[in-house]
């Protein structure tokens, strides 16, 4: 540590150990944390400090303010004095409140909404094999449609990091095909190849529903669907249906909402179209239910899944993806 | 792909659609259109075609699509002209069962000039540059029909063609001059001297120029996991690659090669000096698939008729059979993506229309069997629990720079973020470095936790278990906090601490009892009454308000809260105003229970 603040901190500590009542002791802390206290004085006057030491001095002042906070709440005086000091310290502003991540938030709000519809919650190993990501969803080697997923593996080709929540349905399908008819809703994690920067991470989080049962069909999908939307986005989102292409699903399902910042008439955010794509969805293919040892021809069933992060950047107006995953994110402490 | 609005209409001569309509159609039916744009005044528009519609990377496939969905009629382009072949056999081997199927022949005494006019603009609008005649030509068809061909110089190439599995060529040189290593494994068109095209890329040895004056042309279909695999493997894609990677027509190679070879004698004179070659070993197998008009009501959940169902599917080129009271179909050679009865019942009610399906109807309630893994109600609880008491929730990065322990950590193979390989073996790591993050923005002393997997190796599994980490600034707070929710002291460097949720007993209380009892029949009026107690000390209203619901109980509480909470500072005592509701009770008992429950009387 820096030989002056080495100093500060041997004398206030000094006098921090002499202090006998609750008095002297907020008064040595509004002389040392207060708003024109000796810390913010020091912290003024970083910019005088030569360049190639200030990162230096700037981590030696950060360690002598936690050290000298510490020392205060250790100080020897009776706990309640403490706790008073405490007290009086917060009584100013509104009670301190935890957060949950935005993206937590998000995932609360569709779960309470399927918990609703009688769903479970779900969920299934992030490290994946070949067979669960991939062949389970109809999706067999060499297949074009493997190209959408640029995968991370592990030990190629065999195991890898999912790639998307659809490798949970597969294991959900496989462990519960006694158990039908199942309904199932499911946040996780999903991992693609791709370089960290301002608008793409490799780790993303989706959401996703799965329904097995009895004359399931595409209305109960997209009425549930538009359900999930408007839990969403508010009631008056509008959302089309289309065709669209999932090796796991057939018909497969498409929804679009209406681009919400030119209302559907071409901007450079929906690129002129006047939608954007939200997901994929569909019935869930034969081929998908034969392999999970369930029959095509009694149960059938829908899945559907969505993005979380682009929503959560969206509602929080946050601009880089990275804040989203240990970075920049925060939170404002004090409200109610 | 890029598809030309008044090339369409060569197909489709009836299209009377305004580009925005035919923009939205082509989106509804599955062939999503992110916008159109005008160029050498064609209308462009830009479409992404799904990976299972080889067929419509061509405006044929597309354009079969429209006709069906608009219910007009569609022009097959085909050239009908017989071709006069040669007499000589080209002198063509086929060594691999990777070709499915090709067609060739010679063409002499070329002129091969620059491409009229029509042609340079329908490249420009393919974003495609114009090489000379003969080239653009080969790449004009491949738009049309979506798929790729080859036009060799026979006077660089030689007449002696081998489509084999590479074995005697280490290098090939592409047509814009990039240098590849081939191996083995890479299917290639050669002579036997010289390494003359890859499946999906020409070669700079046998490449067309003005002076060319007679040629090889040659259109194929091969197999395409090898033209993928290939392509991957040389880190190369092309217009070509990206359509022989799909499940391609076979029966539509005669189409196309009898269109550029025509188009080529027209264009650049001379003659066919070959007979026609097509080898065509196996002979593609279309599935006849039985099919239940009725199911296409049954899945979409609104009425579909049955005569719609198979005019439809008539329309679209299949040949339907009636067979005792079954039906079955034979889907068109075309459309390879259809191979069992969903997939006809997915073409039914595409061309009926997803918005004709009313979107107000979810699920209802139903009850299923919870199968919940608890591990997941712990969490939340924790998560609850953990904000409650002031932490806020962060997320970090599951792949690291540094292992925390060398032997047992899980590393990726391919990860492009060469600086996080490692999937993390702990979370203390990351709140640390998340603090650094708090600490460089100076934010005031903070405590946060993060529940995430981590990851690592024993023996030859790989282990991942839910884990919660946290911090305080505040050591001593974060022992408490730790004994409150009964979590073991794992305090690593003091104001960090690190648990194994699935190491964790995981009590049923988590789990919340039956989610959808809240129904209650009302017998009497809610009676509401206030209480004001003083406290010595503040209190966790969340905390308080749960401890006196437990004493009155929810037999007879409504609803509870606190309206107002004082601090008398000259007895420095608290004062907490509750106000409670009960119901389906009189009065004076509620009157009671409430002086009981507050300690009133």
């Amino acid at each position: 540590m820096d030989q002056k603040l080495e100093a500060i901190k041997s004398q206030y500590q000094t006098k921090i150990a002499e202090i006998k009542t609750d008095k002297e002791l907020e008064s040595l802390r509004i002389e040392l944390f207060g708003r024109n206290g000796l810390i913010n004085d020091l912290f003024s006057k970083i910019k005088e400090i030569p360049n190639e030491n200030k990162k230096q001095y700037g981590a030696d002042l950060n360690q002598l303010k936690t050290e000298l906070e510490q020392s205060l709440l250790s100080q020897n005086v009776s706990k309640t004095e403490i706790s008073k000091l405490e007290i009086r310290n917060s009584f100013f502003s509104l009670p301190k409140v935890g957060h949950l991540h935005p993206i937590t938030q998000t995932e609360r709000q569709l779960n309470e909404v399927f918990r609703k519809l009688g769903f479970s919650i779900y969920n299934s190993p992030e490290i994946v094999t070949d067979e669960f990501n991939f062949t389970r969803l109809n999706v067999p080697k060499n297949h074009p449609a493997r190209d959408m997923q640029d995968s991370i593996y592990i030990k190629e080709p065999e195991y890898l990091l999912r790639t998307q929540t659809s490798a949970i349905e597969a294991y959900l399908l496989a462990q519960k095909n006694k158990d039908l008819p199942i309904r199932t809703a499911f946040p996780g994690s999903v991992f693609r190849n791709e370089k960290v920067n301002r608008s793409n991470h490799f780790i993303f989080h989706q959401y996703q529903a799965v329904v097995v049962d009895k004359n399931i069909t595409i209305k109960d999908l997209v009425g549930t669907m538009d359900l999930m939307f408007k839990t969403l986005y508010g009631p008056d989102v509008i959302v089309r249906y289309r065709s669209k292409y999932y090796p796991e699903v057939a018909p497969g399902v498409g929804p679009d909402m209406q681009c919400f910042n030119c209302q559907g008439k071409g901007c450079p955010l929906c690129k002129y179209a006047g939608w954007i794509e939200m997901g994929g969805s569909g019935m869930i293919h034969p081929k998908v239910l034969e392999m999970a040892g369930i029959d095509p021809k009694v149960w059938s069933g829908f899945a559907f899944g969505m993005g979380l992060d682009r929503w959560t950047m969206a509602q929080k107006n946050i601009k880089d993806i990275r804040t989203l995953m240990g970075g920049n994110l925060a939170y404002k402490t004090n409200e109610l | 792909m890029k598809i030309i609005y008044s090339q369409l209409k060569k197909f489709l001569p009836d299209l009377h659609s305004d580009y925005k309509k035919l923009r939205d159609d082509l989106t509804m039916i599955g062939h999503f259109t992110n916008f159109f744009e005008e160029i050498d005044n064609e209308i462009v528009f830009d479409l992404d075609i799904k990976v299972n519609r080889g067929d419509c990377l061509g405006y044929y496939g597309l354009a079969r699509d429209l006709s069906v969905f608009y219910n007009t009629k569609l022009i097959s382009p085909f050239y009908q002209r017989e071709m006069s072949e040669g007499q000589r056999d080209l002198d063509i081997k086929v060594t691999t069962d990777n070709v499915k199927r090709v067609m060739a022949t010679k063409i002499s005494d070329l002129k091969n000039n620059n491409s009229p006019q029509w042609l340079q603009t329908f490249l420009k609008c393919h974003n495609t540059n114009s090489i000379n005649t003969i080239v653009d030509l080969t790449n004009y068809i491949m738009f049309l029909y979506g798929i790729p061909n080859h036009a060799f110089d026979t006077t660089k190439s030689g007449e002696n063609l081998i489509w084999e599995m590479n074995s005697k060529f280490k290098e090939f040189t592409s047509l814009d001059g990039s240098k590849l290593n081939i191996n083995n494994d890479i299917l290639m068109i050669n002579s036997p001297d010289k390494a003359l095209s890859l499946s999906f890329w020409g070669g700079e040895s046998c490449a067309i120029n003005l002076d060319t004056t007679e040629t090889i042309i040659e259109v194929a279909v091969y197999d395409r996991g090898t033209v993928r695999q290939n392509s991957r493997q040389l880190k190369s894609v092309t217009e070509a690659s990206v359509r022989l990677e799909k499940d391609l027509d076979p029966e539509l190679v005669p189409q196309a090669f009898n269109h550029l070879v025509n188009l080529i004698l027209e264009n650049c004179g001379g003659q066919i000096s070959s007979q026609i070659f097509d080898y065509y070993p196996n002979k593609l197998k279309i599935p006849q698939i039985e099919f239940d008009p009725n199911k296409a009501s049954l899945v979409s959940g609104i009425e579909i008729p049955n005569d719609f169902s198979l005019d439809c599917l008539t329309r679209l080129g299949s040949t339907i059979y009636n067979l005792k009271s079954k039906i079955s179909v034979t889907p068109p050679s075309i459309r390879k993506d259809i191979s069992i009865e969903a997939d006809l019942i997915e073409e039914v009610v595409r061309f009926w229309g997803y918005q004709k399906i009313p979107t107000d109807q979810p699920l209802s309630f139903k009850k299923t069997t919870d199968i919940t893994p608890k591990e997941i109600y712990l969490i939340e609880s924790l998560k609850d629990q953990l904000t409650k008491f002031a932490y806020d929730e962060i997320l970090s990065w599951p792949l690291v720079t540094t292992p925390t322990n060398e032997k047992t950590v899980i590393t990726t193979e391919n990860s492009i973020n060469s600086e996080a390989i490692y999937l993390r073996q702990s979370l203390i790591p990351s709140l640390k470095q998340q603090l650094d993050q708090y600490e460089r923005f100076k934010l005031p002393p903070t405590q946060f936790f993060e529940i995430a997997k981590i990851f690592y190796k024993e023996g030859d599994n790989f282990i991942e278990k839910n884990a919660l980490g946290i911090y305080n600034y505040d050591s001593k707070q974060l022992i408490d906090d730790l004994q409150k929710l009964n979590l073991p002291n794992n305090i690593i460097d003091n104001n960090f601490a690190e648990i194994i949720i699935d190491d964790l007993p995981k009590p049923d209380k988590y789990i919340p009892e039956n989610k959808n009892n809240n129904a209650t029949e009302l017998t009497s009026q809610i009676i509401t009454l206030d209480a004001n107690i003083i406290l010595d000390s503040k209190e966790d209203p969340i905390e308080l308000i749960e401890k006196y619901s437990q004493v009155i109980g929810p037999e007879i509480l409504w609803k509870l809260i606190i309206t107002d909470i004082y601090q008398d500072k000259k007895i420095n005592k608290y004062r907490y105003t509750f106000q409670a509701s009960y119901f389906n009770t009189d009065d004076k008992t509620a009157k009671k229970i409430h002086l009981q429950a507050f300690e009133l009387e």
